[in-house]
This record gives C-alpha cells, structure tokens and sequence, in this order.
C-alpha cells in the first residue's frame, strides 16, 4: 500500500501527538532530509511531518543563567543574532560558513544535530559550549549534555516518540573559536573542524573545552589537549603541545572528502591556528 | 491507496493562490510541472548548484529543497515576477545583460535571485559580500567576473524601488 501523507502541525503538542506514531520521518529545514529522499521521489514516500510551522521552536531566548535555542532556527538567524555572538561566539562562527546563503536560509540547528554527521559544524561549538538537549514526547521529558546524544555516523539516543525540543547554553562568557577545512569555502562539507572555548585569567588557562570534527564516528573531545592546557599560562610552546596531543586523539578516516593522515595533522594545525590567534590578542 | 494532496494558500510573484499539493513534491517541482513557471531551473537537485534559487520569504532559498507543503502561507518571488511588465527588462536584469553575464543563461534566472536578496539585505555590499552571497550559485561557464561586475553595476545604479515589491 503506497501511503503519502504530511503532517503540518502548528503547534508542539500537535506534533508530539503525531509523533507517537511510527514510522514517521521529521522534516525541519529539509536540507539534509529531501537530499536524502530525492532519490525516492516516486516510490513510496515515508509520511512527513514537517516543523516549520511551530512558530514556538524558532526562538532564541534569554534566561537569567541560560540561552534557549529552540531547534527550528536558522544558521541565518543564529548568524546575526546578537544574543548568540555575545554568549555563543563558536556557534555564530560555525553558522556564518557553512553551505551557502540558501542553506542557511533553510537549515537549522535542530537538523544539525537530530542528522548527527560527525561534519554537522554547529556540533563541535555545541559541545565546548556544554549544551544541553531538550528532549520530549507525548509523556515523557528528559535532558541531556549534547556529548550523550550521539552513537555514531547518523545515530543518536533519540527514541522514535521524541523530538528536540531545545538546545540550552550557559551565560558564562567564554572565548574561542571554531575553524575548519573544506573543498572550498562555499558549500563543502568539513574535512576537518576545531570548536574550543576557554576561559583565561591573567594569562592562566582556568577551563578549557576542545572538539573535534570529521576525524571520528562522532565528534569528540580533545581531553589530553584540555588537561595539557588547564591550569597553565598560555604560551606558543604549551600551545605546540596541545596542538599535537590534539593531533594524536583524533582517530579520522579516509573518506571521499579527504584521507586520515592529512585530516590527523590539520587538527593540529587548527588548533595552533586558533590558540594563536588567542594569544596575540592577549 | 491513499494519496493526499495538501491545501497551501501562499502569494507567487505578488499573486495569492491556493493550490492542492502532492505532498511528496519538492516547491522546485511544483513550479515547474504544476505551475509551469520553468524560468526557475533544474540543476543538481540536492542544494549545491543556486540554479533553483527563488525568494522565499524574503531570503533567498533553493526551490529543490523546500517541500511544497511547506510553501503554506509563504510569498514566493521567481524570475517570472522579477521585471514589472512587458518587455521592460529589470535593472538588474538589465546590469546582466550590459556587463555580457549571461552565457548560456541556464544559472542567469538563479545568480539574479540571489542578487534581488543581496541587495534587499545590504544595498552597498562589499566585494567579500557580495562573492559570498553567490556563492552558492554555480555558472559552469564560469562567467563569474561578469556577473560580479554586474551585481556591482545593479547596486550603484538602481533605484531602492525596485526593491520594494520583493518586501512583501
Ligand atoms: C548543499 C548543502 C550544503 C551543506 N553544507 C553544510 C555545512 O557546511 N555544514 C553543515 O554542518 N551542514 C551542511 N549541510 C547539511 C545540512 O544543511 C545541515 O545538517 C542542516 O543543519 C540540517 O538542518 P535541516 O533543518 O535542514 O534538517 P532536516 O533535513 O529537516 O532534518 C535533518 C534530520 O534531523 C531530523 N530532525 C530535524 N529537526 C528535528 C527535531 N526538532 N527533533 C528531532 N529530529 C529532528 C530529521 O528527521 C532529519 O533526520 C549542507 C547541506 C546541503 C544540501
């Protein structure tokens, strides 16, 4: 029986009802799904059901310790806004250079994570940001680090009742950044990305997060780079080290879009990039 | 079997409309096939080549990856609607033409939707921005420096109201 249907719900607890059904595939921005589907176009169809219309889900919003981010924002609107650079500098950076206008017109947070590509560019800032993820059905709530979500390639703990509902961030003010490597700058998935957010007194590193992109099943931690660097005062040979601790923990692939070698030696060169970049303007 | 289109009221080119959808249809396919509105192109399908380009909203999308359910209550601007009437050319359509950016045309209709949404969001755009905001529009002739060279022209000669209607 061929069954085509689309669910257009206005509001989350409409769609947390129809969510309760199996076999129902979520569409957001759709960039990631209709590329997916495009090659089913006239076969059978999964029945849809489609976000966009929760205006309640494409908010940003400022708590007294926290920023919401519910999952139907744009990488557009989480490029300009103001709430993110000030609080979320990484995730605003990331946004601002993947795909191109018309993707990030379309492509949203939630899509990001819920496809769970080890590339996904807002995962790598999410997890040195400490997020939180919001998850909800019908019945149930639960929350969790962002860290936790993920299996591998495409795999998470998301059960098929549930949608994310948001993505939380704490007000503390951190710097960092968030640099990566493509094809080209337009419309190239990253080889390779490093997310990092620290947190520096007089010259001493306090915390300090590091995430890697592309170079595993999942992003990861760079948690023998973090433990080199903590405690200790910034400088270009404690950044070396780091960098090539860094280098060591990423356990990349050869893929179509670039081979492991080249991928485990730019990790550190992004990072040495990036904590360069840090130490000068000190 | 069941098969259910989807009712979508939205406004095309400044024109409402309400139509039944079929709900596996991409906006890019709609267009074309149930409207045949074909000025809008099909290239690659998945995002990556800009020849689909419409405004959606007011920014710019690609038509292959909207669904046509999600086009309910949306204002949709295509090539069709860009020059006002008749045989007048748009000005920047027009800065197309006198800068020779058009080769084979198939990513014109695609480069100048991208360039209505550039310029509806940043009237002075700098070389940077201006590069960036093509992007992602592929012309595989690779008339790329005529096509800058346009979009700067469009910019510095057009009037603000030949913007205007892509507001709304
Ligand atoms: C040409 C092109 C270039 C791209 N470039 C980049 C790039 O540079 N960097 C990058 O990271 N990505 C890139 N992408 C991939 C894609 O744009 C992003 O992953 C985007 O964030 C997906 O979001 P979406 O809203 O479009 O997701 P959708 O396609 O709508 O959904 C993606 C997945 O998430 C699920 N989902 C969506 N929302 C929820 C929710 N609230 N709860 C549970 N599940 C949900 C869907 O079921 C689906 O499985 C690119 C894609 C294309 C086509």
């Amino acid at each position: 029986m061929k069954e085509q249907d689309t669910i257009n719900p206005s509001s989350l607890r409409q769609a947390l009802a129809a969510k309760a059904r199996p076999n129902l595939v979520v569409v957001a921005g759709g960039t990631d799904i209709l590329v997916q589907l495009h090659d089913r176009v006239d076969r059978p169809w999964p029945k849809l059901l489609v976000l966009d219309g929760i205006k309640a889900l494409g908010k940003i919003t400022l708590h007294d310790d926290f920023v919401t981010i519910g999952p139907n924002v744009t990488f557009s609107e989480i490029e300009s806004s103001p709430i993110i650079g000030k609080y979320a500098p990484q995730l605003a950076q990331a946004a601002s250079v993947a795909g191109s206008v018309q993707i990030r017109n379309r492509a949203t947070i939630g899509g990001n994570v819920a496809n769970a590509s080890p590339a996904g560019d807002l995962i790598p800032p999410l997890y040195v940001l400490g997020a939180t993820l919001e998850l909800l059905s019908v019945r149930t709530k639960r929350s969790m680090p962002i860290e936790k979500f993920f299996v591998g390639p495409g795999k998470t703990v998301l059960k098929s009742n549930e949608l994310i509902t948001a993505i939380r961030i704490s007000k503390v003010k951190r710097i960092g950044f968030f640099l990566r490597l493509g094809t080209r700058q337009a419309l190239a998935i990253s080889k390779v990305s490093v997310a990092a957010a620290l947190m520096i007194k007089s010259g001493i590193i306090l915390d300090v997060k590091i995430a890697l992109g592309a170079v595993a099943p999942t992003v990861i931690r760079a948690g023998v780079a973090e433990e080199l660097l903590r405690g200790n005062r910034l400088d270009a040979k404690l950044i070396d080290h780091a960098a090539e601790a860094a280098s060591k923990e990423a356990r990349p692939i050869d893929d179509i879009r670039s081979v492991a070698a080249y991928r485990k030696e730019m990790v550190g060169i992004l990072l040495k990039r990036g904590l360069t970049k840090i130490l000068e303007s000190m | 079997m069941v098969t259910t289109d989807v009712a979508v009221k939205f406004t095309l080119n400044g024109i409402p409309m309400e139509r039944d959808v079929p709900p596996n249809w991409t906006l890019l396919r709609f267009l074309r096939d149930g409207l045949g509105f074909t000025g809008t192109k099909c290239g690659c399908e998945i995002g990556e080549c800009g020849a689909c380009t419409v405004i959606f909203n007011g920014e710019a999308v690609n038509a292959c990856l909207v669904l046509a359910p999600q086009i309910d209550g949306a204002s949709i601007w295509t090539i069709e609607g860009v020059a006002s009437s008749g045989r007048k050319l748009h000005p920047i359509q027009q800065a197309f033409v006198e800068c020779d950016a058009v080769h084979c045309g198939f990513c014109s209709p695609g480069m100048v939707m991208s360039t209505v949404a550039l310029l509806l969001h940043n009237r002075i755009p700098s070389n940077a921005v201006l590069k960036e905001s093509l992007a992602g529009n592929l012309c595989r002739c690779t008339g790329y420096l005529q096509i800058i060279e346009a979009v700067r022209k469009a910019a510095e000669s057009m009037d603000d109201m030949h913007l205007e209607k892509f507001r709304r």
